[in-house]
C-alpha cells in the first residue's frame, strides 16, 4: 500500500459487496437502454470489485482479457467527473468493429467501402456513450451524485497498454476497478467494461454506500 | 319486498362464501441470490408484522436444493448468479413444482429478459434496488393470487 493511503479508505468486504451490487444494477440499467436502441440481448455477468495500486491496472487489464489479442484491441474511453470520479473502458477484441456496426446498421452491407473504418469508430462510440453513461450515471445516481463526462475517444484495433497508462494521474495512488464481461447474445460480440475510481474518491464513496444501506435499516 | 328479501339472501350467501373461501398465507419465504448484502437489503424490505420464515440461498443450484428441501410459499430470484443463474434455476424449480411462485427480483431490465422471465413461469418481476412497498406489495399479489388458486 502506499504511504499516503489511510487504512480508513481501505473498503470492507461489506462495502465491496454492495459495490458488487450497485454495478450489477447500474450496467443491467445500461444495457436495458442499449438493447431498447438496437434488437439485442446482453448477457449479463456478476460483476468483479477490485482494489489495486494504480500502476498494477494495466497488468490487471491484460490478466483479464487475456483471451484476446491484446495488440488488435478495440477501446471506447471515457473520464467522468463528479464526486464519483473515473475512467471508464470498454474493451472488444479484434474484428468486433464490423459486427458492431451492422447492428447499428441493420445488416446493410452496402457501406463497406473506405468509409467502413469511420463508421465503426461511430458506432463504438454510440456504444460506449450509452453504455458508460448509463452504467456510470447509475451508479451515480444511486450514491446521490452527478456526473458530467468527456466525449468518449475510440481507439481501433490498437495495444491497451499505452491508452491505460496515459489516464494514470499518480500511479503510486490506489485504484478501485469495477469490471464486468458481457456479450451480445448471437450477434458474435462480446467485451469488458472496466471502471476506475480515484484514491481521492474513496472517503466519499465509502460515506454514500453507508447512506445508501441506510434507507434499508 | 321480495326483490329485498333475494337481494339480501345473496348478499348473505356471498360473504358466508367468502368466509369460507380459505385465504392463503404465505409463511416461508426463500430468496435466491449471489449478492449477502442484496439478500440484506431484500430481508429488509419485507414487511416485519407478518412472522415470516425467511430463507436464502447464495446462487441458482442451492437455490434449487433449498427449494426442494423447504418448499416455499414464495421464492424471491435473482437471475444474474454464478453456477446456476436464474433463468435455469426458475425452470428447474418449476419442474419440480409446477405450482411454484417465483418473484424475479433482478438488476437485468432488459424487455427481453423480463419476457423470458414471464414465459418461463415467474409470478412477476421486480427491478434493483427493491422498494420496501413493491416487495410488500409483491407479496400481498401473490397471496392474492395463492387464494384464488385455493
Amino acid at each position: 500500500m502506499p504511504d499516503n493511503f489511510n487504512a480508513k479508505e481501505k473498503i470492507t468486504v461489506e462495502e465491496t459487496d454492495l459495490l458488487q451490487e450497485i454495478m450489477n444494477i447500474a450496467f443491467g440499467r445500461a444495457a436495458s437502454d442499449l438493447a431498447e436502441l438496437v434488437d439485442i440481448f446482453v448477457v449479463l455477468n456478476v460483476p468483479q470489485i477490485k482494489l489495486l495500486k494504480a500502476f498494477d491496472l494495466p497488468a490487471y487489464i491484460n490478466k483479464e482479457i487475456m483471451n484476446y489479442d491484446k495488440d488488435r484491441v478495440s477501446v471506447v474511453e471515457q473520464n467522468f467527473w463528479g464526486k464519483f470520479k473515473g475512467n471508464a473502458f470498454l474493451v472488444f477484441p479484434p474484428g468486433t468493429g464490423k459486427n458492431i456496426f451492422y447492428l447499428f446498421d441493420g445488416g446493410d452491407k452496402s457501406y463497406e467501402s473506405d468509409h467502413t473504418h469511420d463508421m465503426e469508430k461511430e458506432t463504438f462510440q454510440e456504444i460506449g456513450n450509452i453504455l458508460i453513461g448509463a452504467c456510470v450515471g447509475k451508479i451515480a445516481e444511486l450514491l446521490g451524485d452527478v456526473t458530467t463526462y468527456s466525449p468518449p475517444r475510440v481507439v481501433l484495433e490498437t495495444s491497451l497498454r499505452g491508452i491505460v497508462y496515459d489516464n494514470l494521474s499518480d500511479p503510486d495512488n490506489m485504484a478501485i476497478v469495477l469490471r464486468t464481461v458481457f456479450e451480445f447474445k448471437e450477434k458474435n460480440v462480446n467485451g469488458y467494461m472496466f471502471i476506475f475510481t480515484r484514491q481521492e474518491s474513496f472517503a466519499w464513496l465509502k460515506t454514500a454506500l453507508h447512506k445508501f444501506l441506510e434507507q434499508y435499516e | 319486498m321480495l326483490i329485498f328479501k333475494c337481494f339480501y339472501k345473496r348478499v348473505i350467501a356471498e360473504r358466508i362464501e367468502y368466509l369460507l373461501k380459505r385465504v392463503f398465507m404465505i409463511k416461508k419465504i426463500l430468496i435466491v441470490d449471489d449478492s449477502p448484502i442484496s439478500i440484506k437489503i431484500i430481508k429488509s424490505c419485507i414487511p416485519k408484522d407478518k412472522d415470516y420464515e425467511l430463507f436464502d440461498a447464495a446462487d441458482g443450484q442451492i437455490g434449487v436444493e433449498k427449494y426442494r428441501e423447504l418448499k416455499p410459499d414464495l421464492t424471491f430470484l435473482d437471475l444474474t448468479m454464478p453456477v446456476m443463474n436464474g433463468f435455469q434455476a426458475l425452470e428447474e424449480i418449476l419442474k419440480f413444482d409446477q405450482r411454484a411462485m417465483v418473484i424475479i427480483l433482478t438488476a437485468d431490465v432488459q424487455i427481453k429478459a423480463i419476457a423470458k422471465a414471464h414465459d418461463l413461469g415467474a409470478f412477476s418481476v421486480l427491478k434493483k434496488p427493491p422498494a420496501k412497498e413493491s416487495v410488500a406489495a409483491a407479496i400481498k399479489e401473490a397471496e392474492d393470487a395463492l387464494t384464488e388458486r385455493g
